[in-house]
């Protein structure tokens, strides 16, 4: 009887455990990426910025003010595993309302992939509100139609520290030229000049992306949309000139962690970092607008067309949203200035919405220029081509990185076009 | 139930009649108790497995699957990444069956004889206990070209290598399989003290009698009674070696140019960031079928003869 009596209590205890792992099983994929309840007064966000947490909170409030509906953000820290997650639960009962997502081709292959909604109407309402540039609708289209509202506006500039350029005597450069004797003035002092790293792997695109936007814009556009070669004249100068940038030293060495950049500016090992303003809030953690400022990069030749390089994070709404009237009630008024001043002055980056001012003076300076230069703006290497051309892309650059001597840049560029031959192909072919 | 086969017994059957006549109604009876581990190995394993084989002979890019055949194995065999990749996948292999094996083996018959070993011992031990991510973060400070290789280099005043450590293939996977031995030999010594302990002092005497001593009596006399212990620790030192990311992953994320690539690494990067499911699968099948087949192979072999 006792043994029975034990048996039984082994049994109890398996069942009981296996209950427990099917329920914790089911909570995870809950919150994984569970849409969750839909009773129209809430609805679900993923993302994958655990930062934008308290900005999306804020934007909660103000879109529960206007509309009566909450956003309940939550986000899966690895960018990895948030679009596996993504891609997995998109098509499926178990998605949230609205996940975020990156612009541009990124956009576009999961538009493609059917799991968006058509936001057109609601992109339409906003450019006759004034809410957002009209002229950006294709980076956030796919077949003509948008399906996805920007959450920022991101301006790729160079941080600088002003410190450091103080102490050495140097002011935010305007031309090549100054921008060329400002980082020997830097070299000399014993400064790094300028950040770089391959270590995080997409980072290695950065000044590849720079230097030839600055060079020859329109050529860029056409690079990035396939219609001309890496093996083309114009990218080979900018490799060149980047080639001929790390002879000088002006670089930090290829393999530095990219976690440790804002340490190394704040400390002024490293007089200045090339990114986008969506960085500045890690800047503003540990410095104030006193210590550091952000200027556009000038173009290589004198009198060329001014450009800067533009990001914009998207959110999207799921085509199977559990709860779409209300989710397309918070699409309409992603945009309105008064969910977007509270959002980006929390996140520190600019918004999309060019109505919406911002209180940092860092970005408002950045803004300034903007206005000042109107630079033509070109979409970020990141999301300017097909994401499997990007992504292979970045490691053959990353491999310049390491060996950035003239020799390497005719086999890297040849190595690219390979890439960018057979990877079009493939984009192309999935698109049928 | 229980009570009946144990009265069988007292009535006198043989013990080997026993076992024949209740040989198929304890195998019934035991069917039970194996189905949790069989679910549970079925459910984790088999059938992830067989999805993945299946998987790997489709387009998936995370949305949609179409079946295309054996085209990722063919894009395989055509990629020179995938050439980088297994031989850097050798070379981890080779590398950590001499290193750690060889180390854990030298620290381990060293330590067991000489006085105050065990705390000797202590400082190769340690590491073991790391996880892979906190090794590879420490060799990071160590390794990267600001990092302390280089800054000891200058300080004693020579010159720190104009390229760095993690930058420049082969050498970035000989040091990550260093970093690697640092942490793992702390297992094999563990492993091979145990071996050593459970040699019967009277067969070392016996060889020092006969005149065995030195590296006579070591490799007469002690290696061979290791060999059980060896062939585990060499058999979980392909295993691991085969599927090491980790360490990887967080030094040099396969990079530059994925110069640093070994199999798994291939498999995470093309399934989970370039989002080309299929191939990310034909790799992970092609490793797997590496691992089994390198394991199974050895294991056989080495058993046999004992």
């Amino acid at each position: 009887m006792m043994r029975r009596g034990t048996a039984m209590k082994r049994l109890g205890a398996l069942s009981a455990a296996l209950a427990l792992t099917l329920t914790l099983g089911a909570c995870s994929q809950g919150s994984a990426s569970g849409g969750g309840r839909s009773d129209g007064t809430t609805v679900t966000l993923n993302g994958d910025r655990a930062d934008f947490a308290d900005g999306f909170a804020l934007a909660s409030d103000a879109l529960n003010d206007i509309t009566g509906v909450k956003l309940e953000a939550r986000d899966v820290p690895s960018t990895e595993n948030y679009q596996q997650i993504v891609r997995s639960s998109l098509k499926t009962n178990s998605t949230t309302d609205i996940v975020k997502w990156w612009n541009g081709y990124r956009l576009q292959e999961l538009a493609r992939s059917g799991g968006l909604a058509d936001l057109s109407n609601e992109w339409d309402k906003a450019v006759e509100k004034g809410w957002v540039n009209p002229e950006t609708r294709d980076s956030f289209s796919y077949d003509n139609k948008v399906y996805g509202l920007p959450i920022y506006k991101s301006y790729w500039v160079v941080f600088y520290n002003k410190q450091v350029f103080s102490h050495v005597g140097i002011t935010p450069p305007t031309t090549w030229a100054e921008f060329e004797s400002n980082n020997e003035a830097l070299k000399s002092a014993g400064v790094t000049p300028l950040f770089a790293t391959q270590e995080a792997g997409w980072t290695s695109f950065i000044w590849f992306e720079e230097i030839l936007s600055k060079l020859d814009p329109d050529f860029y556009q056409k690079l990035m949309d396939g219609e001309a070669k890496y093996t083309d004249p114009t990218a080979r100068e900018a490799m060149k000139i980047w080639s001929d940038m790390y002879a000088k030293g002006w670089f930090t060495t290829p393999d530095t962690a990219w976690d440790t950049e804002a340490a190394l500016f704040a400390a002024g090992t490293v007089a200045q970092v090339p990114m986008g303003t969506w960085r500045n809030g890690t800047f503003a953690k540990a410095m104030d607008e006193s210590e550091y400022g952000a200027y556009i990069l000038p173009t290589v030749k004198e009198g060329g067309t001014p450009s800067v390089i533009v990001e914009s994070g998207v959110i999207s709404m799921a085509e199977k949203a559990p709860d779409p009237d209300a989710t397309r009630e918070v699409m309409a008024n992603w945009l309105n200035p008064k969910v977007q001043e509270p959002w980006v002055n929390e996140i520190k980056d600019t918004s999309a919405n060019p109505e919406v001012s911002t209180k940092d003076p860092v970005l408002t300076s950045v803004l300034d220029q903007v206005k000042a230069a109107k630079p033509v703006e070109l979409v970020r290497y990141w999301e300017a081509s097909p994401p499997a051309l990007i992504e292979g892309g970045v490691q053959f650059l990353g491999a310049f990185m390491a060996n950035p001597y003239p020799e390497n840049v005719d086999p890297t560029l040849e190595k690219l076009q390979q890439l960018a031959d057979m990877e079009w192909a493939n984009w192309k072919a999935a698109g049928k | 139930m229980t009570g009946s086969v144990t009265t069988a017994r007292r009535a006198g059957a043989t013990p080997s009649a026993g076992r024949r006549a209740g040989s198929y109604v304890e195998r019934a009876r035991s069917i039970p108790f194996l189905i949790p581990a069989v679910a549970l190995v079925g459910i984790m394993l088999l059938v992830p497995f067989v999805a993945t084989v299946y998987q790997s002979l489709t387009n998936d890019d995370g949305f949609n699957a179409e079946f295309i055949g054996f085209d990722n194995y063919v894009r395989l065999v055509q990629d020179p990444m995938f050439g980088r990749s297994v031989l850097n996948t050798v070379m981890w292999t080779v590398g950590t069956l001499i290193l750690p094996v060889g180390i854990g083996l030298v620290i381990a018959v060293f330590t067991s004889q000489m006085k105050g070993g065990r705390w000797l011992r202590l400082a190769f031990l340690l590491p073991y206990a790391l996880s892979g991510t906190a090794t590879a973060v420490i060799w990071g400070f160590i390794l990267r070209s600001n990092g302390a290789l280089n800054q000891a280099f200058t300080f004693f005043g020579a010159i720190a290598p104009a390229s760095g450590w993690l930058l420049e293939w082969p050498t970035n996977t000989i040091v990550m399989i260093v970093a690697n031995t640092w942490q793992a030999t702390g297992v094999a010594v563990i492993l091979f003290l145990v071996g050593l302990q459970a040699i019967p002092t009277e067969t070392v005497e016996a060889g020092t009698l006969d005149g065995a001593s030195g590296m006579r009596l070591f490799w007469n006399i002690i290696v061979p009674q290791l060999k059980p212990v060896t062939v585990v620790v060499i058999g979980m030192s392909i295993a691991n070696s085969l599927r090491v990311f980790d360490t990887i992953w967080l030094l040099t994320k396969g990079g530059p140019g994925g110069s640093s690539e070994t199999l798994a690494v291939t498999m995470y990067r093309e399934t989970f960031i370039i989002s080309d499911y299929g191939y990310g699968a034909a790799v992970a099948v092609v490793l797997t079928i590496i691992v089994v087949g390198a394991s199974w192979t050895y294991l056989r072999q080495q058993l046999k003869k004992g």
